[in-house]
């Protein structure tokens, strides 16, 4: 065997195992979630079911369906601007005014929260909101709970990015005359937009399709197109919907960031 | 201690040609200099000889024996690189011992040769240490000592001194020369360092592009080189061009140069064979008239840009050496003139 | 301006853990509906230790973690060494293959994971969860031991080579060595993200069994008994604790 395809099959040897078991656990899913989509009724418990596009139909037909959509996605707007807002000003105050070990320190603190387990941080939010602030079960609490879990992804992600502006380049726009503010705002920002991008991606995304913040903190509240896909298999035993829903919130989500993008890339470019 | 033999080696990556039918033989027991501008193949040739480039067409030979198909860990060789690769979780004495320790060599007789090692290369005592904890000096003697401990057929450095300050990096010339001297084991160098090339080799060859441009004792390539990229990698070169006459060749003013040989209409003559007198009076051998455009002092010497007719846009350069602790000022007349001996015939 | 971002960073920090450290108090205080004044007790905690459900749920969790860790990082760790080390066609497709777990909302995952494995017989249960979790932490271990192998240079590989190491030799006594940190910080990490999975755990779980978040929020959805505090407490104190380990080992572990 020559070396070309010794090191083909190495290469295969080393990667195929991971990919196997991707492919069986999100590639294969996916696949049949399509299809799935695409049947009257589940078919298990033998239940015959045959091809239809009704429940995709259904999704422009129904208001319903669209209005949760729509909430879902104005949740998504809402958290992910209040994430952002947040976090530049800490993000920046971590990258460019806080040194040393505080740094470090605080860096640590803020990441912290967000590897620890997001069920029990929402579940936390239950105790604060119900008293004093008695605002548990309401569309505010349910912003707040989903803040909270991403405002650390947001700091980390613009963070990152902050991280890697030279202070040389603040120091010599100011050398040329600019204050601080015009050096931020024609410096800085535009440098740090690929962090606030990835932030935007990391958290939109992971709000539209949630449901268990909705849930445990809004109760009645939670009009989303997570809550009511996940009811499809739960409740309501009614997976070919459900697919089909969740491949709708898989195109808009795709269509948001595809619309997005060619907006995206003068930024992109300006900093490269 | 071996010789080695690389017969039309040839490496292309996509359409670029690496090494380019490259022939080369290397004796045994010589310390041989590889000088080659950045991506002219010097380090790709190393490495095929090392065994982690694997030559499209051609031979490489240790004492005769083919080794193309020997996988690099059977190959019997010692590698120095410019990082000095010394393995960060392992301690000195570790580092060293490491290639009689995968062959299965007997504990004792490790901490023995071990031992031989550190002493050879004068780190004696520091075997306990992590290499992070040494000085880069420290850490480049250790990848010595880690080299030679197995006794290799030949050595291979691959710009081993480049990430050391001046003043080390001398003083690791010298000592890297009388070591292999001592162990009579053949090495093979690959710089871009010129002044380092000249020092520590026995024969150097200069490559470009892939091909071999001239080998030869360090003093021969310098003195006559064959081309003008010889002559300008090596040392600093006046190109002097015009028609071939017998003898030497004209310029075009009409000035005739003599040469050291038959001449195809291009010579070089070396700075420092040129002396410079004030004045526009005679001049034995060839001789040039112009005026000072720059006089440089660095102490040692001057170096003079003349302007003349002869060579119009194109400034003659002169070392003088600072005999007198006069320079001649910009401005003035001057006669340069220097050896046809010194005068040496080029390929284009 | 450094007051000015150190107060920030402060309300920011407080904003963060303030429902935690609430929960956490709440914990140990006897009240069973918050009443103050704060009375200490570890009354709670003890009747966590008579909860069969939770316990059996915490056990489910952490064999679930253990074995997760294992199989991810073996088949992460080899995948990138493949990435790191070679270069092919299909590197950049199997790179962007990483994304889908990250990037796809888990509710999307979970329910396809739900429909493929009913489909095909796996079914549910705490098998399939373990399908789940591994393929989920997948794309962190490569990430992580992909960032620890760029230290590990060739160079060093390449020395042990000239040295007369055989491919396996080097592996196993310079490569792995080095690598040890980077693997042991996404063992950790894996762990992590599978401990505190709940998402796709929800879908995949089969009734009667299932992991702790699960139990928690069926919990939390049916009314409230405060054992949940206590094992809420429990959990994150053990969640930040792997996290900081990994951030120890991870920036400290090995030399350059």
């Amino acid at each position: 065997m020559n070396k070309q395809s010794r090191q083909a099959w190495t290469i295969f040897g080393l990667t195929a195992p991971a990919y196997f078991w991707l492919t069986i656990t999100v590639l294969l899913p996916l696949t049949a979630m399509l299809y799935f989509s695409f049947l009257t009724a589940t078919p298990i418990g033998g239940k015959e079911a045959s091809f239809t596009l009704k429940h995709y139909i259904g999704f422009f037909e129904k208001h319903i369906y669209r209005y949760n959509a729509w909430r879902s996605i104005q949740l998504g707007l809402f958290v992910t601007s209040i994430c952002l807002m947040l976090a530049y000003p800490a993000a920046l105050g971590l990258a460019k005014v806080i040194k040393g070990r505080w740094r470090e320190a605080i860096f640590l603190l803020i990441i912290l929260p967000f590897w620890s387990n997001a069920l029990v941080r929402t579940f936390s939010w239950t105790m604060v909101l119900r008293e004093p602030f008695d605002i548990l079960y309401t569309y505010p609490a349910i912003v707040i709970g989903l803040v909270h879990a991403y405002l650390p992804y947001a700091i980390l992600t613009i963070y990152v990015s902050l991280q890697s502006i030279d202070d040389s380049l603040i120091e010599a726009s100011r050398s040329l005359g600019a204050t601080r503010w015009q050096a931020f705002y024609r410096i800085m920002l535009p440098l740090s937009m690929p962090g606030v991008l990835a932030g935007i991606f990391l958290i939109f995304v992971p709000v539209i399709g949630s449901f268990m913040e909705p849930r445990i903190l809004g109760g009645k509240q939670a009009i989303m197109l997570g809550p009511i896909i996940e009811s499809q298999f739960t409740a309501l035993n009614n997976w070919p919907l459900g697919a089909a829903l969740s491949f709708i919130m898989l195109a808009i989500v795709l269509i948001i960031l595809g619309i997005s993008t060619p907006l995206i890339k003068p930024y992109l470019e300006k900093s490269s | 201690m071996s010789r080695v033999d690389v017969e039309g080696a040839t490496k292309n990556y996509g359409p670029l040609k690496a090494l380019d039918g490259v022939t080369i033989h290397f004796t045994d027991g010589e310390f041989f200099g590889l000088l080659g501008p950045s991506g002219s193949g010097k380090t790709t040739l190393l490495r095929a000889i090392a065994g982690f480039v694997e030559l499209d067409t051609g031979a490489i030979s240790f004492d005769g024996e083919r080794v193309e198909a020997v996988p690099v860990h059977r190959r019997g060789i010692g590698m120095m690189f410019q990082s000095y690769a010394l393995f960060p979780h392992l301690t000195v004495n570790e580092n060293i011992a490491f290639g009689l320790d995968v062959r299965g060599t007997p504990r004792d007789e490790i901490a023995h040769r071990v031992q031989e090692m550190l002493t050879l290369v004068r780190l004696p005592g520091l075997g306990g240490r992590k290499p992070k904890q040494l000085s880069g000096g420290q850490q480049q003697r250790v990848a010595l000592a880690r080299a030679l401990i197995t006794r290799p057929k030949v050595l291979l450095l691959d710009e081993p001194l480049g990430a050391l300050d001046r003043r080390l990096r001398q003083e690791m010339q010298v000592e890297l020369r009388e070591i292999q001297r001592e162990t009579g084991i053949t090495a093979i160098f690959v710089t871009h360092d010129q002044e380092e090339a000249l020092t520590l080799s026995d024969r150097i060859a200069i490559i470009n592009d892939g091909r071999l441009m001239q080998t030869g004792k360090p003093q021969e390539v310098y003195e006559n080189p064959v081309s003008v990229f010889a002559a300008q990698f090596l040392g600093d070169s006046n190109i002097l061009r015009g028609a071939a006459i017998d003898g030497g060749l004209r310029l075009a003013d009409g000035t005739m140069i003599g040469t050291s040989g038959p001449c195809g209409g291009v010579a070089i003559v070396r700075p420092e064979k040129i002396s410079v007198q004030g004045g526009l009076g005679a001049a034995r051998g060839n001789a040039l008239r112009g005026d000072v455009l720059q006089a440089v002092y660095t102490g040692a010497s001057v170096t003079y840009r003349i302007r003349t007719a002869a060579l119009g846009d194109v400034p003659l350069l002169a070392f003088a050496q600072n005999q007198t602790g006069e320079l001649l000022s910009p401005g003035s007349a001057v006669t340069a003139s220097w050896d046809a001996a010194h005068t040496v015939p080029v390929t284009p | 301006m450094t007051r000015l971002a150190k107060i920030y960073l402060v309300a920011v920090l407080v904003f963060l853990y303030l429902p935690i450290l609430v929960m956490m108090a709440m914990a140990f205080n006897r009240s069973a509906l918050y009443e103050m004044p704060f009375t200490f007790d570890l009354v709670w905690f003890k009747a966590l230790m008579e909860n069969e459900r939770l316990l059996q749920a915490s056990w489910n969790s952490v064999w679930i973690a253990a074995v997760n860790a294992v199989i991810a990082t073996a088949l992460g760790t080899l995948a990138a060494y493949a990435f790191a080390r070679y270069e092919f066609r299909l590197k950049g497709l199997l790179q962007l293959l990483l994304f889908p777990p990250i990037t796809i909302p888990w509710l999307i995952i979970g329910i396809s994971m739900l429909i493929f494995f009913f489909w095909v017989g796996i079914g549910r249960g705490l098998h399939a969860i373990l399908l789940g979790h591994v393929a989920l932490s997948l794309p962190y271990v490569i990430v992580v031991v992909g960032a620890r192998l760029r230290d590990v240079s060739v160079q060093l590989e390449e020395a042990a080579a000239t040295l007369g190491a055989t491919p396996q030799q080097t592996f196993r006594r310079v490569t792995l060595p080095i690598l040890a940190p980077g693997v042991i910080a996404a063992a950790l990490f894996a762990f992590a993200v599978s401990f505190d999975q709940f998402v796709i755990s929800y879908f995949l779980a089969a009734p009667g069994t299932s992991t702790l978040p699960v139990e928690i929020f069926t919990a939390i959805r049916k009314g409230f008994t405060p054992e949940i505090n206590a094992i809420s407490t429990i959990i994150i104190l053990v969640s930040m604790s792997l996290m900081l380990l990994v951030a120890r080992n991870y920036r400290f572990g090995g030399e350059r």
